[in-house]
């Protein structure tokens, strides 16, 4: 019964969040509705025991994705509100009312009519893969990463390491003399990252 | 606390490694580390060091690429995720190489523009070790990892002459292809794992050929996969980064690109294909049809209308990614008779395209080293400026010419072998779908002829635009590339046993079929 009332609980969280995404004028709002459903999302993964899924879900969504978009929001402008009366894209609105019905028509069709097989309870068969075999999730993902896929796991270490120094290199200026290439030439200007927005906020 | 995780982690046992197996990744590895390091230390300091180190790595994970063959022992890692076998051993071999040749190549470019030198080698040795990786993989997520370490690398080396707008547009444009040709594959792959229920390749031939085969769900991953791999070999209607990303990225990148890159992406698309896919022939073999006929096709009448080198090569390298798809597009478990005794189509496919892979490479890493050092000189990559060029260079213009019509295919340079290799795997399974593409290779091939042979003309025949007769300064590694290729490229095509003794291998072994 508690686990019914959690569920309940938790879709409200991510109905009101996913709503609120789509209807806030603001950006910075739209993405913190988003923190919220990712929140939620996060909720419902703890009662299926996937404990790992929920902090992960909440690590990189909720923490390093939604951040990112702000980031990208703020280097945009902060108060630059959506300008709603006009539609760039001409009909864009009616057809998106028109698949989003579609979509959840065909989500409800499916859901019920595969709700006979829906039993709510574990797979215990397949052995050790079996999602009843009393081991925690953690442990699980820990052992097959390092055991079958520690090699990849190793690499991946490899691959963000230089994606990193690339990334840094790319973006960097040269500041002190010794890290100079040959020949910097002095004129040379990045152009700016976002037009300015100074100007526009005063008006 | 911790003691007490420890206790709970109860029977955890260290999977085995085979430390030699695993060795041309771990030397490699270690070498980038250490020039990382070498870098924080000493900064630009230790340019000269740093390019002998990268050259000295790739040569000494040659090292126990070459004992694990004299073993010959097939070894397995981690469950079958990590395969050392023939196949993956002359792949090591001809990723390595052909590393060590781009590194010739890039010594002089690099150091004399204003680029920074010590990562660009850091680099270059994590995209070859994501290649080398890639040989190995048998399962999805090695794979994939694999596919991401050589390719994350590589966006950026694109992207490396950072002052000029069009490297930035070239390494842009490679970058958000690659991602969204990523995200496809990836979707993909999780069709396949779902549908069998595991990572490995041999787990995922198992499912899909069952007779109760989920049908729907392993088609839709079967193309996304495909998809994926077509954009990192440029096959056509998945080419259109590679123009753009080779005539801005730097020449030696460009390169490494349409060599190192393009083969590793043959590598994994093999890996799937034959140990993962092969029961399923009815679905990849038409796909793989029309890429390559489209690829041969779009890829050399486009070509006949470039004016820029860098381009005409380009699309070249996407009609020759045609070239190299076509034998896989007869792959099936199926045994036919051909040279007096039986072979698996599969196996003669893979043959096929491996054989194509060295002496392609050969040829066109040559290509590409001619173009550096004439742009020394004339400081521009449009066909216009070769005019003339045996009148003040004519090693040069000897090696161009050898290495244009190589990949034309002409005798007795390498091209043909592997030409001839590709269509006797066409031909010898005796199906319409696999002469009709034989036959649109040979036509593509006598097209081809016409622009590399417009290159030779210009240089050969025509005088000197501007009189200036000043001869080419080749410096010692350029000249050093420039041999090792035409040498390899003239071998290739005198003594085709060489290579042929080479590329006798199979991938059919692991799955038992």
């Amino acid at each position: 019964m508690s686990e019914v009332i959690v569920f309940f609980f938790a879709a409200a969280i991510i109905l009101v969040g996913a709503v609120g995404v789509v209807v806030a004028r603001n950006p910075v709002h739209s993405a913190l509705f988003l923190v919220q459903t990712l929140f939620g999302v996060a909720i419902i993964f703890l009662i299926q025991d996937a404990n790992f899924l929920a902090a992960v879900q909440i690590m990189v969504y909720a923490g390093a994705i939604v951040i990112l978009f702000l980031f990208v929001i703020m280097l945009l402008g902060v108060d630059s509100a959506e300008e709603l009366d006009v539609d760039p894209i001409a009909g864009q609105r009616p057809l998106a009312v028109v698949l989003g019905a579609a979509l959840l028509g065909v989500g409800l069709t499916v859901v019920l009519v595969a709700a006979k097989g829906i039993t709510g309870a574990r797979a215990t068969a397949g052995g050790e893969h079996a999602l009843d075999n009393g081991l925690s999730d953690v442990e699980r993902i820990g052992r097959v990463l390092f055991t079958e896929y520690v090699f990849a796991f190793e690499a991946t270490a490899a691959l963000l390491t230089i994606a990193v120094i690339g990334a840094v290199v790319l973006t960097r200026r040269a500041a002190a003399a010794d890290m100079l290439p040959d020949r910097e030439p002095a004129s040379f200007e990045l152009p700016p990252l976002a037009p300015a927005i100074d100007e526009e906020e005063e008006h | 606390m911790l003691a007490a995780l420890v206790q709970a982690g109860g029977s955890f046992s260290r999977p085995s490694v085979d430390w030699h197996a695993a060795s041309p990744e771990l030397i490699l590895l270690g070498v980038g580390v250490l020039i990382t390091v070498i870098d924080v230390v000493w900064k630009q300091r230790a340019r000269s060091l740093v390019v002998g180190l990268s050259s000295v790595g790739l040569l000494a994970a040659l090292v126990p690429v070459v004992t694990l063959a004299v073993d010959g022992t097939p070894r397995s890692m981690f469950g079958g995720a990590f395969v050392v076998d023939d196949y993956a051993l002359i792949m090591k071999a001809i990723f390595l190489l052909s590393a060590y040749v781009v590194v010739l190549m890039s010594t002089n470019y690099i150091a004399e523009g204003d680029y920074w030198e010590n990562e660009y080698y850091s680099m270059l040795l994590t995209s070859v070790l994501g290649m080398l990786l890639m040989t190995s993989a048998r399962d999805l997520i090695s794979i994939f990892v694999a596919l991401e370490l050589l390719s994350i690398p590589a966006y950026m080396l694109a992207t490396w002459r950072k002052r000029d707008l069009k490297s930035n547009e070239a390494g842009l444009k490679y970058y958000l292809m690659g991602v969204f040709a990523s995200a496809i594959m990836l979707y993909g792959m999780s069709l396949l794992y779902g549908s069998a229920g595991t990572t490995l390749l041999t787990g995922i031939n198992k499912a899909v050929s069952a007779t109760d085969k989920p049908t729907a769900v392993v088609t839709l991953g079967v193309v996304f996969v495909l998809i994926g791999f077509a954009f990192k070999v440029s096959a056509v209607p998945f080419h259109t980064w590679a123009p753009d990303t080779y005539e801005g990225a730097p020449t030696p990148v460009t390169a490494f690109l349409s060599v190192a890159s393009k083969a590793a992406g043959f590598v994994g698309l093999m890996n799937i294909l034959f140990v993962g896919l092969i029961g399923r022939s009815d679905v990849y073999q038409p796909l793989i049809w029309i890429l390559a006929a489209a690829s041969m096709i779009v890829g050399n009448t486009v070509a006949l209308r470039q004016t820029n080198i860098v381009r005409m090569l380009a699309y070249s390298s996407i009609a020759h990614a045609g070239y190299m798809l076509a034998p896989l597009a007869v792959v099936s478990a199926d045994v036919v008779f051909a040279g007096g005794g039986s072979v698996v189509v599969a196996d003669q496919a893979l043959r096929a395209t491996v054989t194509y892979l060295a002496i392609y490479a050969a040829a066109n890493l040559g290509a590409f080293a001619v173009v550096i050092a004439v742009a020394r000189k004339i400081r521009t990559a449009e066909i216009d400026g070769y005019q003339g060029l045996f009148r003040y260079a004519p090693g040069l213009t000897v090696l161009m010419t050898i290495f244009l019509f190589s990949l034309a295919g002409i005798p007795p340079l390498g091209g043909w072998f592997g030409k001839f290799r590709v269509l006797e795997a066409l031909i010898s399974p005796g199906t319409a779908w696999g002469s009709t593409l034989a036959l649109l290779v040979v036509v593509n091939s006598v097209v081809a002829l016409y622009y590399y042979g417009r290159v030779a003309v210009k240089m050969w025949v025509e005088e000197v635009p501007d009189g200036d007769m000043t001869p080419v300064r080749v410096p010692v590694s350029l000249a050093a590339a420039l041999g090792l290729t035409a040498v390899a490229t003239l071998a290739f095509g005198v003594g085709p046993g060489l290579i042929g003794h080479f590329t006798e291998v199979s991938l059919l072994a692991g799955i038992g079929g």
